[in-house]
């Protein structure tokens, strides 16, 4: 009952019906020719637009968008059409929400793709069919589906979650004071997931009630969930025994939006694994980035420019600078850098500039120099400045990709000193000198801790899995392996880690920079070319090890020997007798762990590549594995996670050059799955 | 059918084949009635288990043979649930506390507390204690032997420990000042073969004398891998011959590959070779410590006179920091990498000195 009908269609202002108007347009109690008979006398403007739960929403002509930054801070002024006199009452993202299809910033393969499932699946009677769409924030998944469902000319009945159980619970004691003799109405209460189920249901059976001025009749209807009720977070199950019923029942297509996240706790992948979306068929289509934040500057000002040509007309033109600086703070967020804007010019429009002199000289310069770089060659220091000037408004953080930070401790770009400053080591220690780092380790290594949420020993793993390739020199990699000992060994005391953790990373960090001499100076450092990064093995072989060592205890727990010498005397040498062993299990294990393959290379470990992209994801699993033997020292954290699986999760394992190629080639991919159902 | 170390252990003490004074004196130490706490210790194959199970049958009768596997789960004050396994006959109880891992206090208390609380039945004609066997005590964490200690006092009268391990130096002073401690040393070449001739007229197999040498001296003196070498020899090749290959255990020649891997080439790419093989040992559960130690033992055999103490060193440093760090993999490549600067540089200075 809690959901907001959008009036998918050509709900121009001309349309509107008759009681629709009075709610938002007039002042409250004037006309009150509400539809609904039970609704209480709304109090005030807050209130009224909460309280009316199926209210038809029609903020403007434009579809409401919700969790928009700046419109969570003001619900407080009734929604006044925008063709009244006040566009900045409103927040621009909505005023200017896209129209046309040509007018979203996605890209318009991904528009297509969506475009032809609504097509095929608006019909009536062709089963529960569910989307899932996912991409970051602000990439324009809800704008995509809006605009879609307005050229297609369906309604969209969308679900929200009910704010509070105070609702209810006026509501009900409103129906109390109507219909005092009624026993059903004492306490009534709905958890939210049941409130889910009965929308959905609800939303599958019932047409809209057809309305006076409606136009043409919608029979086509879809249904937009962003929302899910906290429950289904922490019980997947839930939501897909839900899914499971509506894929028998349902008549109307089902669309899923959801967020993906930096920080690797992608909760599309927690309410919607792999095996339920085989299951009911759901067909996923992720919008990538708009580019991640190092070099979005130019396509996503070209989207920003498009998509605030009006208001770029009202005010005056703000400075290109100012736009590309937004963009970059932005990390290719739409929703963020438009509100960003807003909020720039909000302040004080006309003196706009004055609010940016502060930054301007630093932005001027960085946008002098963007065109003149080209985009692969420099771009680790360009994008150190841009981490460095995080901007004033509206930036967010741009966090830094686990490849990027192990690219930068293990190319270790220094930089010469200039002339007269050059520290001088006396001759015997020549050895040690080494040019200034470009980058702070440190800044890295707590990028990665705060952001990321990857703990600093995960981070020492991967340096370990991937140093060796970065070195020529034997007696280089050697200090280089002490450092990393060192580090472990720092961090081995369950009881002080949190407070050695950072010394840790700190030492292994530097140290592998320290140790690599032959990248000592800025002149020598030779070009290292493109090395593909690998996951770390060590979380695996020590789970296994630890599976291993279970394993034999319990399954030769008669031979009543030490671990060590069942490990290593019984096990292989039962394995090389004809010894008719008892059981299945011990002779399956005999095989696999008494056996070691002689040849020279085993192929058992793959390298797994490091995809560009890819946060990194805490693995939590080998994390507390490896914690096991230390207590509880740790294990606080949930963020389910799955790196130790193979790539398939990540649907980018693979290092991938450029946005615009990764585009170009999960389109294809996608194309093709599309063509086969 | 069972192995050959299982079929021909020795069940009482009379029967034991060396350290015959010993077993003498565990026979009175038996019979005169008051029986001690044990303190059991000697390197691995050297017997330490067989000489226990005997004094308990000394003790007990031949009651104590009939064993059973238990499952038992301990509840930790912070609710976390042990599961830990356990060998019982009615009179004794065997855990490994090293399995219950951080938590071995409470495992340890808790199941002494229950052995302890039960009277034995009949005590007229039994013994009035029983016996918990603690094995691989050197594992524990000293939290849980100050906990042993108290423990040992107070159920005294119902209950007796027989503490096993391979060194008393990481058992704390006071639970060594609470036991009699047994050291059993490991069998000289002569008894093992003794033993594995025995072993084998009672198969009804001949085994000549160099091949019982050969094989006594190959395992160290280890009993049990003398043992399980003979067997495997059988399964290779009968009959005998005296000069026939005794064959090693896959890790063991793996490990020694991965030495020769180490000699031969110094490099970092040779470096991440030698990292997979050592995952590779991992995952087949060949513990760090005995992975370093069969590393430098090969790589000892490569090196010169002052480069071998520098070798020892090294490693004894890397094993160090392998027992009190938590991820071996850093520790061991430390160690490989050392080494290989180490003889990168010293055949390179041989070079040198041998040109000029």
């Amino acid at each position: 009952i809690m959901s907001q009908l959008f009036l998918g269609g050509k709900a121009s202002s001309g349309k509107l019906n008759s009681w629709v108007e009075p709610s938002f347009g007039d002042l409250f109690g004037s006309s009150g020719l509400n539809s609904l008979p039970l609704a209480k006398a709304p109090l005030s403007g807050g209130n009224k637009s909460r309280a009316q739960p199926s209210g038809v929403d029609v903020g403007g002509k434009k579809p409401r968008k919700r969790k928009g930054a700046l419109q969570a801070a003001k619900p407080v002024f009734p929604p006044r059409r925008q063709d009244s006199q006040e566009p900045q009452d409103e927040p621009w993202v909505q005023v200017y929400a896209p129209q046309l299809q040509a007018e979203l910033a996605v890209h318009k393969k991904k528009v297509e793709e969506v475009e032809k499932w609504l097509r095929v699946h608006l019909d009536l009677n062709h089963g529960g069919a569910v989307l899932l769409l996912t991409g970051p924030s602000g990439c324009g998944k809800t704008a995509t589906v809006h605009v879609l469902a307005r050229d297609l000319g369906c309604q969209i009945q969308e679900w929200s979650n009910p704010v509070t159980t105070s609702e209810y619970r006026t509501d009900d004691s409103f129906r109390q004071t109507f219909d005092p003799d009624s026993r059903f109405n004492s306490f009534h209460w709905t958890s939210q997931t049941g409130a889910f189920q009965e929308f959905l249901l609800r939303a599958n059976k019932y047409d809209r009630l057809p309305m006076r001025g409606d136009g043409q009749a919608q029979d086509r209807k879809l249904i937009l969930v962003e929302d899910f009720p906290n429950q289904f977070y922490r019980q997947p199950g839930c939501l897909h025994d839900t899914l499971r019923r509506f894929a028998r029942t349902g008549r109307r297509p089902l669309v899923f939006v959801v967020s993906d996240s930096l920080s690797g706790d992608s909760s599309s992948r927690l309410l919607f694994p792999k095996e339920v979306q085989e299951e009911l068929g759901i067909r996923t289509i992720s919008s990538p980035s708009h580019g991640a934040s190092w070099y979005a500057t130019l396509s996503a000002s070209c989207e920003m420019t498009r998509c605030c040509r009006a208001v770029v007309v009202v005010f005056s033109d703000p400075e290109k600078a100012v736009l590309e600086q937004l963009c970059a703070g932005s990390s290719g967020d739409i929703r963020s850098a438009i509100n960003s804007l807003q909020f720039s010019s909000f302040a004080e429009h006309s003196l706009e500039k004055g609010a940016w002199a502060s930054k301007k000289g630093k932005s001027a310069a960085s946008a002098a120099r963007v065109p003149a770089r080209p985009k692969g060659g420099n771009r680790s220091t360009r994008s150190a400045e841009v981490l460095d000037d995080s901007p004033a408004i509206g930036g967010k953080d741009t966090s830094l990709f686990l490849f990027r930070a192990l690219g930068k401790i293990l190319y270790c770009k220094r930089e010469a000193y200039e002339g007269c400053e050059v520290p001088k080591l006396p001759s015997h220690l020549s050895v040690h000198q080494r040019d200034r780092m470009i980058v702070d380790p440190e800044v890295i290594t707590h990028k990665q801790t705060c952001r990321s949420h990857m703990s600093g020993e995960f981070f020492s793993l991967y340096l370990h899995q991937n140093y060796p390739d970065f070195f020529s020199d034997m007696d280089d990699v050697a200090r280089a392996s002490e450092y990393l000992s060192d580090a472990d060994f720092l961090t081995a005391e369950w009881s002080s880690r949190p407070t050695m953790s950072e010394y840790g990373s700190s030492v292994a960090t530097r140290g592998l920079i320290y140790s690599n001499s032959a990248r000592a100076q800025a002149t020598s450092q030779s070009h290292v070319g493109f090395k593909p990064l690998h996951k770390p093995h060590w979380l695996h072989i020590n789970k296994t090890y630890r599976e291993n060592y279970l394993a034999a205890q319990s399954l030769f727990i008669s031979f009543c020997l030490t671990p060590v010498s069942l490990m290593t005397e019984l096990v292989p040498y039962l394995a090389q007798l004809s010894n008719p062993m008892r059981n299945q299990a011990q002779i399956a294990f005999i095989q696999d762990v008494g056996h070691l393959s002689l040849r020279r290379f085993p192929g058992r470990l793959k390298l797994e590549a490091l995809g560009d992209k890819e946060p990194g994801g805490l693995d939590l699993d080998g994390e507390s594995d490896d914690a096991g033997t230390q207590t509880t020292g740790q294990g606080t954290r949930t963020l389910p996670s799955s790196s130790q699986e193979p790539g398939a999760d990540f649907p980018s394992s693979q290092p991938q050059p450029t946005t615009a190629d990764a585009l170009l080639d999960e389109e294809d991919i996608l194309i093709e799955e599309y063509d086969s159902d | 059918m069972s192995l050959w170390v299982d079929k021909y252990r020795p069940t009482s003490l009379a029967k034991l084949d060396y350290h015959k004074d010993q077993a003498n004196q565990l026979r009175n130490l038996v019979q005169c009635g008051d029986f001690p706490h044990l303190l059991v210790y000697g390197p691995s194959g050297a017997g330490k288990k067989t000489r226990i199970m005997c004094v308990l049958r000394e003790l007990y009768g031949a009651g104590v043979e009939k064993l059973r596997i238990e499952h038992q789960s301990v509840t930790a004050p912070s609710k976390k649930k042990i599961e830990i396994n356990t060998i019982a006959s009615n009179y004794h109880l065997e855990v490994n506390p090293g399995d219950a891992g951080n938590s071995d206090r409470v495992v340890i208390q808790e199941l002494i507390k229950t052995v302890a609380q039960s009277q034995q039945i009949q005590s007229s004609t039994q013994r009035e204690f029983k016996v918990v066997l603690l094995t691989e005590v050197d594992r524990l964490t000293k939290d849980a032997q100050h906990a042993l200690r108290r423990t040992m006092e107070k159920y005294m009268a119902t209950c007796r420990l027989v503490l096993c391990c391979n060194s008393t130096s990481k058992v704390i002073a006071p639970i060594r000042s609470r036991c009699l401690a047994v050291r059993v040393p490991l069998p000289s070449v002569e008894e093992v073969c003794s033993v594995l001739t025995g072993v084998c007229r009672k198969e009804g197999l001949l085994l000549p004398p160099e091949l019982a040498k050969q094989i006594a001296e190959k395992s160290g003196r280890n009993l049990r891998r003398a043992l399980l070498m003979c067997e495997a020899c059988r399964v290779q090749q009968y009959p005998f011959s005296a000069d026939q290959d005794i064959p090693e255990t896959d890790w063991e020649v793996y490990l020694r590959e991965t030495a020769n891997a180490i000699v031969s080439q110094q490099s970092p790419q040779r470096l991440m070779e030698v990292r997979t093989r050592l995952y590779e040992l991992l995952t087949h559960c060949i513990p760090p410590e005995i992975i370093i130690k069969g590393l430098v033992t090969e790589l000892l055999g490569n090196c010169d006179g002052h480069l071998k103490a520098e070798v020892a060193q090294m490693a004894a440093y890397y094993e160090h920091r392998l027992q009190l760090g938590s991820k071996a993999i850093y520790h061991l490549e430390a160690f490989v990498a050392k080494f290989m600067a180490i003889y990168k540089k010293f055949m390179e200075d041989g070079l040198d000195n041998f040109m000029f």
